[in-house]
């Protein structure tokens, strides 16, 4: 075979990268084993020395590898699949920087950077540790390494190349064109696909980075509880660990509620929070975090629940990784609103995953034999797995690591044999750090359910003859394993989140009250007493303000637990810390905690959906009253919708978004005096009493309404359609719009108008992008109505009514052309249109009993009539009109939601980073101390 | 029996609780045979737009209703109402994962979960219709 010389090809750098690649793959490993052997029993220097440079080339070939990958976006190489799939030509400097991050290999590159750089701050400040916790660091780079590698062994591909050309990829190496040496001349390779546009928003720029610095960073504890245990040095590693911890949970945090506020700002998912499984999976190491990092302060003073606190702080890395392992492999699949593509490296992450969750698991056993002895069982397991049966290894796997656990609780990690007071810090700290646990595991085992129903696969028959044995349907279902969510949010995870919730934030108001070893009870409750009243008076003011109905208490009983936190900690604050900065840090994060989580209780539990029960339109009002969240709003119409009045005025499109306008206008309450007379639901109602209208009839219904069964003469004459009332002022416009988006279809954005005590959200839930097809006059699709004499339909501005019915008389039917045999009835009807009338008068023609269709066209008014059917003994007439295009009206269909005090919420966020800011300082100001007082 | 034991205890029977609570609560994906079978009760249904025909949507009648029919994993088609706005790229659709109850007969959807295609293979597709319009 020829070589062809493609022309214009950046080649090199793709060699050049992968040199790089399969280079900071060597070093990672290299850095491993020296790291390794310098730090075996007393420490190696020079093996020290080794696993260092290593590391050092590690970190400069990866930081190279994206550089390079820069390079390639921003010179536009379209010849590069990375760059191909993710850039184009009209993405801003901004886009072009994030779509670096826009695929699976550059996740994993923003990891491994986040890895090196918190590595080489490691390498210069973790002293003694330095040996243990870079061996850790370098295994792991060296399993995300592996992960970029793109080596077939046959034909299996280990890891995804970043510079894969586009002519190499497995879907197109077939095609023709990849054998023509001009082949980037061609107009497919002048353009690439671009970034989804749904990810070209600001948040792309800021979110990721962040939550994988969140990520990136739990390695650092991780490292050094695995450099504890590996040294038998279980409390001195967590000195430095413990700024480390809070570092990573304020940067963890900041991104998962970065990712909140922006499926809050730019998707229309309805809220800030949607316990997706992706959500979810990001959540459960930061509270498993959030509870090893309070452990390893009670721990440094008080050794108790030493075990726990290493189970949280390596279980927080190893959610990470399974986390990664469940986004990332496409696991999840058809259980998530996220669409993930098995992109091949499953195997690759499930084995990075395994490894960690057994070293970790092997760590805990402090006996050398043991430990290899379980390092054979899992090697044996491995292959095992990868043969034979990979399911029931991954099961049996789970089995021996729950059981190393056990075994190192009973026999290894260290427990102190004194049983702490009650009344301790340490015992409500090591109560609140379980519950920290218990709504961890909670949270994954409903996020897992795609995994479960995989492991279920190969008992599947076993179960099945279970069921046919005993005849219990729950057999049947784990024989189909095919289990899937509860799409009931209060089910799934409110049911249990909130009163674990609820505890943990209680405990947050009185732990830091409570002194280590023990209290005095009586003084305790006198510190506390005041807070406790002083949240009991707020719970009422919030009583007072909001409705709760009976069956939401578990929510009242966590806002009073959010309140006493924050009345606590904020008397702690004045009482205790009297303004010294570094002692404050964990009173002002816990406020912010507890802020957060007040204001995502109130605003979640009390939206109100104000775009629900509106009648947009006359036709509904022959309908039932109805339970629809969403509006239908015609260009043009002025209707209410909650406390305002809105109009939708007119769209207009802007790059590639189509915005529609919608105004709105304070609402003027409806004053209505005793004998006023309005119709609802098309029945006559009489003022009893003067009031103003509530937002809905129904309010006043009984109490300020008279039914009237039979409306005389000056009813019918002074009756209106009941208004809650009228349109005053106009207020502000809101551009709720549509993304065109040709990738993955056009998504919805919503827009919000910010009060201080309130945000009024709205989205589209549906708009017109294409024009309707018509006939080739112009006409629309028709409409079918029966209709009786007397009723009204309002075909888009044009109110028809349908008045009489006649016979068309013998002497008449020549003027009509019709034959003399011919029964005909002429449907008067009239056309009203802004004052203006006309009468029309369609027939129905029965012909030898056949109906003889008669299209009756308005040119004038752009309608076209035909009457289908008579039915004299119903008197019911049914009729099909036809609407021209040129006076069609443009609708839109959209929901609108209140969310009050919202605001709370991302005040609490900003509070606990400033909390726990402060708090990593004062411990690293500790961790330093302590440094300076060993030396 | 020492405090950590009773709290020990206490957290597992709680982790125990939440498990039974949790595969209790679960729905099970099924086809449409089994759910007719059992009105009432909740299903998840996968399965694929039945393309042959027509998503009806009209929202100047109910802004809220879409009709459309799907085929399940044991190829019967049936017709669903889904109570909510024509979700945008139903048409485009892969897979579609249903959640709903049978009343009266018909398939009720209360919400839905769809799959679209990757943008990778729209992008093979463009280029093999590229190569093909060139001599």
């Amino acid at each position: 075979m020829d070589q062809i010389v493609y022309s214009g090809e950046w080649y090199w750098a793709a060699t050049l990268g992968r040199v790089l690649v399969a280079l900071g793959f060597a070093a990672a490993l290299l850095g491993f084993f020296g790291y390794l052997k310098g730090s075996l029993g007393k420490g190696n220097q020079g093996w020290m020395r080794i696993g260092r440079a290593a590391f050092l080339a590690h970190a400069f070939s990866f930081l190279a590898v994206i550089v390079l990958v820069y390079v390639l976006i921003l010179n536009h190489r379209y010849e590069f699949q990375y760059v191909w799939k993710h850039l184009n030509n009209t993405m801003p400097l901004s886009f072009q920087v994030s779509s670096f991050w826009g695929g699976q290999e550059g996740g994993f590159l923003l990891w491994m950077f986040w890895h090196i750089v918190l590595a080489l701050v490691l390498v210069r400040t973790a002293g003694r540790w330095e040996g243990p916790v870079l061996t850790v660091f370098s295994a792991v780079q060296a399993f995300l390494a592996s992960m970029l590698l793109g080596i077939y062994f046959g034909d299996y591909q280990f890891g995804l190349d970043p510079f894969l050309l586009m002519r190499e990829s497995t879907t197109n190496i077939t095609l023709p064109w990849t054998r023509n040496p001009d082949y980037l001349s061609l107009p497919q390779f002048t353009d690439g696909q671009g970034l989804n546009p749904l990810l070209q928003n600001y948040w792309m720029v800021i979110h990721p980075p962040t939550l994988f610095l969140g990520f990136a960073s739990t390695l650092v504890p991780f490292a050094f509880a695995v450099a504890g245990l590996w040294k038998k040095d279980y409390i001195e590693w967590m000195r430095p660990a413990t700024p480390w911890s809070f570092f990573s949970i304020m940067i963890l945090g900041t991104g998962i509620l970065m990712g909140g506020a922006w499926a809050y700002e730019a998707l229309s998912f309805g809220g800030f929070w949607a316990w997706d499984p992706v959500e979810n999976s990001s959540l459960v190491p930061w509270i498993m975090l959030v509870g090893g990092a309070h452990l390893l302060m009670v721990n440094r003073v008080r050794m108790t629940s030493l075990f726990t606190t290493f189970l949280l702080i390596m279980g927080t890395f190893i959610m990470v990784v399974y986390s990664t392992f469940l986004t990332k492999s496409g696991i999840l699949g058809d259980t998530s609103v996220h669409s993930f593509v098995d992109s091949g490296i499953l195997p690759q992450l499930l084995v990075y995953l395994l490894t960690f969750a057994a070293l970790g698991a092997l760590m805990l056993i402090g006996n050398m034999k043991e430990r290899w002895m379980y390092t054979a069982l899992f090697i044996a397991m491995f292959f095992i797995g990868v043969t034979v049966a990979p399911l029931e290894m991954i099961i049996l796997f789970c089995l021996v690591v729950l059981w190393l656990m056990i075994r190192a609780y009973r026999a290894y990690i260290p427990r102190q044999t004194k049983e702490e007071a009650l009344w301790s810090r340490e015992f409500w700290m090591f109560i609140g750090s379980l519950v920290l646990l218990v709504s961890a595991i909670q949270i994954t085992a409903q996020t897992s359910i795609a995994v479960f129903n995989k492991l279920l696969e190969p008992f599947s028959g076993t179960f099945a003859s279970l069921h046919a044995s005993t005849g219990m349907e729950f057999f049947k279902s784990l024989s189909e394993h095919s289990f899937a969510p509860s799409k009931d949010i209060d089910q799934a995870y409110h049911l249990w989140q909130i009163p674990l919730a609820f505890i943990f934030i209680m405990l947050i108001a009185i732990t830091q009250y409570l002194k280590y070893k023990d209290t005095n009870v009586k003084t305790f409750v006198s510190k506390i007493a005041r807070s406790f009243l002083a949240a009991s008076i707020l719970l009422l003011l919030v009583l007072l303000s909001f409705d709760f109905a009976a069956h939401e208490f578990p929510r009242v009983a966590l806002l009073f637990a959010t309140l006493f936190a924050v009345t606590a900690n904020v008397d702690y604050l004045i009482q205790v810390v009297k303004g010294n900065w570094d002692k404050s840090g964990a009173s002002i994060a816990h406020i912010g905690f507890a802020l957060l989580i007040f204001g995502a209780v109130i605003s979640t539990a009390q939206k109100d959906v104000i775009s629900r029960n509106q009648i947009g339109d006359i036709r509904a009002l022959n309908e039932e009253l109805n339970n629809r969240e969403d509006m239908l709003l015609m260009q043009g119409d002025t209707l209410p919708m909650g406390d305002y009045f809105v109009t939708y005025r007119d769209r207009y499109t802007e790059g590639i978004h189509v915005k529609f306008e919608v105004d709105y206008f304070e609402k003027v309450p409806k004053a209505y005096t005793e004998g006023d007379v309005v119709f609802f639901n098309n029945m006559f109602f009489e003022c009893k009493e003067a009031h103003t209208a509530g937002r809905n009839f129904s309010e006043h219904m009984d109490t300020h309404w008279l039914f009237i069964p039979i409306p005389n003469e000056r009813h019918a004459r002074e009756a209106q359609l009941w208004v809650s009332g009228t349109p005053g002022p106009f207020m502000f416009t809101l551009e709720p719009r549509i993304q065109l988006n040709e990738q993955m279809g056009n998504a919805p954005e919503p827009d919000t108008r910010h009060y201080w005590n309130r945000d009024l959200y709205t989205h589209l839930k549906w708009a017109r992008l294409t024009p309707p097809e018509t006939d080739e006059d112009g006409f629309l699709g028709g409409r079918a109505h029966d209709v009786h004499i007397g009723d009204s339909i309002l075909v888009s501005n044009i109110l028809v009514s349908v008045d009489s019915l006649s016979a068309v008389a013998t002497e008449d039917k020549a003027a009509y052309s019709l034959l003399d045999t011919d029964i005909a009835i002429r449907v008067h009807m009239t056309l009203r249109e802004r004052g203006i009338t006309q009468p029309i008068e369609p027939l129905w023609i029965v012909r030898d009993s056949l109906i003889v269709p008669d299209m009756n066209q308005i040119d004038d008014w752009g309608l076209k009539f035909l009457v289908n059917r008579f039915d004299p003994t119903t008197q019911t007439i049914n009729l099909t009109i036809w609407e021209h295009e040129s006076i069609r009206r443009d609708f839109i269909v959209m929901q609108a939601v209140i969310f009050p005090q919202i605001n709370i919420l991302w005040i609490g966020c900003i509070i606990m980073v400033i909390g726990t800011t402060l708090s990593i300082r004062h411990r690293y100001k500790l961790a330093q101390k302590a440094k300076k007082d060993a030396a | 029996m020492s405090k950590t034991q009773v709290v020990l205890i206490v957290v597992v029977a709680l982790v125990v609780g939440l498990i039974i609570s949790q595969v209790t609560g679960m729905s099970t994906s099924v086809g449409f045979e089994e759910a007719f079978e059992n009105p009432g009760r909740e299903f998840k249904i996968s399965g694929t737009l039945d393309r042959s025909q027509p998503v009806v949507y009209d929202p100047l009648t109910d802004s809220e209703m879409t009709i459309f029919h799907m085929v399940d994993k044991n190829n019967q088609i049936r017709e669903v109402k889904l109570s909510k706005a024509k979700p945008t790229g139903l048409e485009q659709s892969e897979t579609i994962d249903l959640y709903g109850t049978v009343v009266d007969g018909e398939f009720h959807a209360s919400d839905i979960l769809m799959k679209c295609p990757s943008k990778y293979n729209e992008h093979n597709h463009s280029l093999e219709t590229a190569e093909a319009g060139t001599p």
